[in-house]
């Protein structure tokens, strides 16, 4: 009887079904854990997205599994948390809560920095030529590709309709190119740059007033949405965001967007995007390929941003910083913070700041009119 | 996807981000010159009400001089502005309208008198 019950014990536990693969990614679940907690690389994210892979790795768990067709029983936890996922849900009110908590200020002042959020999405462009050259399908290399807007929720809006069993290494990959900005970025700006060209003062920006920054999300929202539709979700819900914010009359709804909504939602994005990270779908050389070639984009968004930059200084006469041109990649407001401590390396009165904030959330904009584009070709 | 038709594909993507984001740019260039030329037109406006104010402003204190005055008011080594915050302070404290209260004197009293 004794022996009867460990054996049942044994048999229905998951060590028994326990492969290397498993152990492999409980592995990898344990290092970004670390890499969160100890290196502090994108915790808010990282962390529920690593507690997600290991979770899913742990065998026999069901968590991922659906309702089995005429069982009564119920499907896993995640499974149901990940439909939220999957029919876009998360990524959009992620763009809320970023809508609540952006000021669109610093781009109205200095309109020009749209430009350069255009220019960083160059990088977009070019992984998706190389993936397509690696063998890609197309909707693959555009999901691969949007690594470079430096968008998460972008970038998981646009692999789950496009390339959903991309997933887990392309969120991954974001995430983790995000966090590495400050390693990414400078040594592309030296590169680039001048040092007569990074010690340029930029003039202070003018006052916006409350008015045009009510109008801004109106206008965007219909003008974006009106020319291409498939951005509606990302945009819709950005704007709608910003506009909680600054018409200042909604002040319970815009706190409990950047604040309670979004971390709600961040858990369950995180978790149930790591928990597609199983090994028989992430232990693959296509892991390998798509994290090179997400930063291979990451690389050439900034290049194209500081390109962009250093014309666009050369056109006002020296009045334009280049080094704000790489905060065009929309990790905000990471990005900028890179633009300014380069900016001060140069010249310690430098405050670039408020200047690289404009291209930074035009970048928003760029990598959620990218992924459209990609959307509406290859849906 | 041949690799040609991806650097078509790419190139026009590229393109029409940039087209959005320019239809934007010259949006927003817009929406300032409309929204600055309407707070132009009514600054006129507010310049007319901004005298009117005054004028009522230099009037009331003859209108009113019967009804309260603050007495005489010695200021010792404080400046006006300080004592107008200081009379403001004791006002809202103490609830009573400054047109009730009447102040004596407001004097700075030295650090080492205090100690």
């Amino acid at each position: 009887m004794f022996f009867e019950a460990i054996q049942t014990i044994w048999s229905d536990s998951g060590l028994i079904a326990l492969t290397w693969q498993h152990g492999l990614m409980i592995g990898v679940a344990c290092v970004l854990i670390y890499l969160a907690i100890v290196k502090k690389f994108e915790p808010l994210l990282l962390l529920p997205i690593a507690f997600g892979v290991l979770l899913a790795n742990l065998p026999l768990t069901g968590l991922m599994s659906g309702a089995a067709a005429g069982s009564k029983e119920p499907g896993g936890l995640l499974y149901y948390l990940y439909q939220g996922v999957k029919l876009g849900i998360y990524p959009s009110l992620i763009f809320l809560g970023i809508g609540a908590m952006t000021d669109f200020g610093p781009l109205i002042a200095r309109p020009s920095g749209l430009f350069m959020g255009a220019a960083a999405q160059f990088g977009i462009f070019v992984a998706f030529i190389v993936a397509t050259l690696l063998g890609f399908s197309p909707q693959e290399a555009s999901s691969i590709g949007i690594i470079g807007g430096a968008d998460g929720p972008t970038a998981i809006y646009l692999t789950t309709r496009l390339a959903p069993e991309l997933l887990p290494a392309i969120a991954i990959a974001a995430y983790s190119y995000m966090a590495l900005i400050p390693l990414i970025q400078p040594p592309l700006m030296r590169l680039l740059t001048t040092e007569k060209e990074r010690k340029v003062k930029m003039e202070q920006l003018r006052e916006v007033s409350k008015l045009e920054k009510i109008c801004f999300p109106i206008a965007v929202t219909i003008f974006c949405i009106l020319l291409l539709p498939s951005v509606a979700p990302l945009i819709g819900m950005l704007m709608l965001g910003n506009l909680f914010k600054e018409s200042g009359v909604v002040e319970r709804l815009s706190s409990t967007a950047q604040n309670a909504l979004i971390n709600i939602v961040t858990i369950f994005l995180g978790v149930t995007v790591g928990a597609t990270a199983v090994a028989d779908r992430f232990l693959r050389p296509q892991t390998l390929m798509i994290i090179a070639l997400g930063l291979m984009a990451f690389m050439f968004s900034t290049i194209g941003g500081l390109l962009l930059g250093k014309l666009m200084c050369w056109l006002s006469g020296g009045k334009i910083n280049p080094l704000i041109g790489s905060a065009g990649v929309s990790a905000v407001p990471m990005a900028a913070r890179v633009s300014q401590v380069e900016g001060q390396k140069a010249n310690p009165s430098n405050y670039l700041l408020m200047h690289a904030m404009g291209p930074n959330v035009a970048g928003v904009i760029g990598s959620a009119v990218a992924a459209g584009i990609l959307l509406a070709l290859f849906g | 996807m041949s690799f040609f038709e991806s650097i078509v594909v790419s190139l026009f993507c590229i393109a029409t981000v940039f087209v959005v984001l320019a239809c934007l740019f010259v949006f927003v260039k817009i929406l300032s010159k409309v929204l600055s030329g309407l707070a132009a037109k009514s600054a006129p406006l507010s310049e007319d009400a901004k005298t009117a104010v005054e004028t009522a402003a230099i009037a009331a204190p003859a209108a009113d001089a019967p009804d309260f005055t603050a007495g005489e008011l010695k200021l010792i080594n404080v400046d006006e502005k300080t004592a107008a915050m200081i009379m403001a302070i004791v006002s809202h404290e103490s609830q009573i309208p400054l047109s009730e209260l009447q102040f004596r004197s407001i004097k700075a009293v030295p650090k080492t008198e205090i100690q």
